[in-house]
């Protein structure tokens, strides 16, 4: 890891820990182990004869379980031990750590071997922002159990550590008096269980559906099925093969069954903030994986459904037919200190819902889950002309109900600055962005052709289409800068145009709401230098007010930006320019070892020679694994019609032969295959044929 | 004797049909503790269909706690799901019934439902 931390997961498990496998955490500090939002141990400390042990190597054997190589002393380059400690950590419930210690003198030793522990239970906001605890902590030693617990009135969360060795306990930890014979071995077994308790209930965990007790062996075989039934890529550019190997395992981590899921998972949005259901990301990840996989999909549709939205509540900016925007489980929440229990302030997961449950069914052809959905996409679709049209004027638009925690950008760039005019100033408030009114248009054509095709309410689709026809005819006067010929970014709160040039143009093309008149001139942006790096495009247009390479949402480019762009691309028939934006983020996924970051700075690729990552906690992150993989749908042009399977490829010339075989959906299993003929020659390429780093 | 929970489980019997609840099909008992002693209240869902008893019998998702605090759900001032991570409310059985059920709950007093409008911005009207 390139900041020295070792992560290994399971679900919304994980343990943060340092080279030596120790965890020293503070409040601010983001190791430890977590779960549901809560950290459950902020210290584990392992000491033999009283000292700090010495990484000699880690190995990330799968990304629920590591291996600690040390020995004893610290600071020394000079290593020269007759004991080996190995300590091997899997996720699962809490973690087993197998603690072995290997004497390789021919005298036996007699050891100390301590394992300091304690816990702050802090709520990931908590260690996020810096806050105080209002609870109560206590420890206790319980039948050979270390209980480590936090009460906070009904509120109560334990820890459980116990070993399978004899031990001496204490309220720091546990201590082991061991004596190993010449070349012998001691072994114990540590097991750390997190509890969520309610108050004067025996032990009634919150389970994480089928992750939770999950051995390490079925863990194993839980990923080996995974990669085995996921189509198989063969292709002449080797590192394409690693990212999409990289992707799938990245994505298998980053699945998690929420406790309603019954064990089926759905995509997390990033490590190791974002183990939660996200509306947004879920959906957007779950679109882009699609062509790999049904069944994130699948469950995404049916848990966002369960929590759908159904009454008006301010805290929580819920609306009847709104889709949730992120749920929490930590202390925070539960004291409604913060919104998320969970919170709905998200203005484009709605819509996003119905363009995934049609383009689901498209793919699957999974009419038993479009009918056992109808209700939900019905009340997504009257949502969004119910209560996202705030200001009267038929566009989605914006504005938090919960002015003290809620968020103020609902759109997926949500940083504060990410909406502005191309002075720098920002508008105020409601703010409709283009891009939901492009989304609002997909989820009305789609509905319509579910209603008609699958719930046979033809008056039902007639309705939405030309409510669909007439956004369309509205959006491409109202948001169109005739002299700049782009859309702006959004609408002010007066209807005025935000007039900075953004990437948003491009998921305008692939919602279908541009006039085909216009796509050309958008098309010209996107590629153009402005927006254009060389690696992909940028969020935001070099020579705007607030354009900045390193700034989140205003300059830098995003992996997952650019694979819907690249679709939308394609959607419009401009095939070489989605070609030059997978060869440039695939080119990007080389320099990360197969594993694209949030976003990298939107330096000129010309200028760096490699992507400049931008500094984030999240890595892998859902919607960036999944780039990789819309961006091998959008070369090798894979777009179900009825039954079948449409492959047309359209492959950047230095990427050779492409065969992606065993791709499911509802023809079975079908086979594509392409070959690189677009030539990409405007950026320096990497592949075989091309100039080499 | 009228509070806010019989009223809410007498609301639930005369409602009928919940079409929130169209694709549901189970049981969900209520234990609500109070002064030593504790109310039974069994929604059975077929399809949508309520009906609501005393029945003291099994049920796909039971829900314990105190009845001053269901009192708070009845009326929208206490919100189930964040009642559940704090374990004020405790619940056992189904938990995806659970986040289907927890749509009986009213939204928080304050907050009004608006009408739809075409014609004016509906954060003047709050």
């Amino acid at each position: 890891m390139s900041d020295g931390l070792v992560k290994i997961l399971d679900g919304n498990t994980f343990v943060v820990s340092d080279s030596r496998g120790d965890i020293e955490a503070s409040l601010t500090d983001p190791t430890g182990l977590f779960s549901f939002d809560t950290r459950f141990l902020s210290e584990w400390v392992l000491t033999v004869n009283g000292e700090r042990l010495n990484p000699l190597s880690t190995d990330d054997l799968e990304y629920f379980e590591t291996r600690f190589f040390l020995v004893p002393g610290t600071g020394t380059v000079y290593v020269d031990s007759k004991l080996s400690v190995i300590r091997r950590r899997a996720v699962a419930n809490g973690f087993n750590e197998r603690l072995a210690i290997l004497n390789h003198d021919e005298q036996a030793v007699d050891l100390t071997v301590r394992i300091d522990a304690a816990c702050d239970f802090a709520d990931l906001f908590e260690v996020k922002d810096a806050l105080q605890k209002k609870g109560k902590y206590s420890t206790r030693i319980e039948d050979g159990t270390l209980v480590l617990a936090y009460e906070r009135g009904t509120f109560a969360r334990a820890t459980e550590i116990s070993a399978s060795a004899p031990a001496q306990l204490d309220e720091n930890g546990l201590t082991f008096q061991v004596r190993i014979e010449p070349h012998g071995e001691w072994m114990t077994d540590l097991d750390v269980v997190t509890a969520m308790l309610a108050s004067g209930q025996t032990q009634n965990r919150l389970k994480a559906g089928g992750n939770r007790r999950r051995g390490r062996a079925s863990m194993e075989e839980n990923l080996s099925r995974w990669l085995a039934d996921a189509p198989r890529l063969e292709c002449d550019w080797d590192p394409l093969k690693a990212t999409y190997r990289r992707s799938l395992v990245d994505l298998a981590a980053l699945r998690f069954s929420p406790p309603i899921a019954g064990g089926r998972s759905l995509p997390a949005a990033g490590l190791p903030w974002f183990m939660t259901m996200f509306g947004r990301d879920s959906i957007f990840t779950s679109l882009q994986a699609l062509p790999f996989t049904l069944e994130l999909a699948a469950t995404t549709l049916t848990a966002l459904g369960n929590w759908q939205g159904t009454r008006v509540d301010d805290f929580r900016d819920e609306e009847p037919g709104r889709i949730l925007h992120e749920m929490r489980y930590g202390e925070l929440s539960a004291f409604e200190e913060r919104p998320h229990s969970p919170y709905y302030g998200c203005a484009d997961a709605t819509a996003l819902y119905v363009v995934l449950l049609d383009e689901y069914e498209r793919w699957s052809g999974d009419t038993k889950l479009v009918r056992e959905l109808e209700l939900e996409a019905r009340a997504a679709l009257t949502w969004i002309d119910e209560y996202a049209d705030l200001q009267g004027n038929g566009y989605v638009s914006y504005q938090r109900r919960n002015e003290e925690t809620g968020l103020e950008n609902q759109c997926w760039k949500d940083s504060w600055d990410s909406i502005s005019y191309r002075d720098g100033r920002l508008p105020g408030f409601p703010r409709a962005t283009c891009e939901l009114q492009g989304y609002a248009y997909d989820a009305k054509i789609r509905g319509a052709r579910l209603a008609r095709t699958i719930w046979k309410d033809p008056a039902y689709a007639d309705g939405l289409e030309q409510q669909a026809a007439n956004l369309k005819r509205r959006f491409n006067r109202d948001f169109w800068l005739e002299d700049d010929q782009y859309f702006a970014l959004a609408l002010d709160e007066n209807g005025g145009k935000v007039d900075a040039l953004s990437s948003n143009n491009g998921h305008l093309l692939w919602s279908g709401i541009v006039d085909k008149s216009k796509a050309k001139a958008v098309v010209r942006h996107l590629m153009g230098p402005r927006l254009f790096s060389g690696w992909g495009v940028r969020t935001m247009a070099e020579g705007d007010g607030r354009y900045n390479p390193i700034g989140y949402h205003v300059g830098t480019v995003w992996p997952f930006d650019n694979s819907f762009i690249a679709w939308g691309l394609r959607n419009y028939g401009f095939t070489d320019e989605a070609a030059q934006i997978a060869a440039g983020i695939l080119d990007a996924a080389e320099f990360f070892d197969g594993r694209l970051p949030e976003a990298f700075a939107g330096y000129e690729r010309r200028l760096t020679k490699y992507p400049v990552q931008y500094p984030t906690a999240c890595s892998p992150q859902a919607w960036s694994t999944g780039a990789p993989l819309l961006l091998l749908r959008t070369m090798l042009g894979l777009e179900p019609i009825g039954e079948h399977l449409v492959v047309d490829p359209a492959l950047p010339v230095g990427i050779g032969r492409i065969e992606l075989l065993d791709i499911p959906g509802r023809w079975g299993r079908v086979d594509a295959f392409g070959r690189g003929r677009v030539d990409v020659a405007g950026t320096p390429r990497r592949r075989p044929g091309g100039p080499r780093r | 004797m009228t509070d806010a929970t019989t009223e809410f489980f007498e609301e639930l019997d005369r409602r009928d049909h919940e079409p929130l609840l169209a694709k549901v099909s189970a049981t969900a008992r209520f234990e609500l503790s109070h002064d030593g002693a504790t109310d039974h209240w069994l929604v059975a869902v077929d399809r949508g269909n309520l009906t609501v008893s005393h029945h003291d019998g099994p049920a796909d998702l039971m829900l314990r706690t105190e009845r001053k605090l269901f009192d708070g759900m009845a009326t929208g001032q206490v919100n189930a799901v964040a009642a559940l991570l704090r374990g004020a409310l405790v619940v056992e059985g189904d938990w995806e019934l659970m986040v289907l059920i927890q749509r009986l709950f009213p939204g928080p007093p304050r907050a009004r439902q608006e009408p739809t409008t075409t014609t004016t911005s509906k954060r003047e009207k709050r």
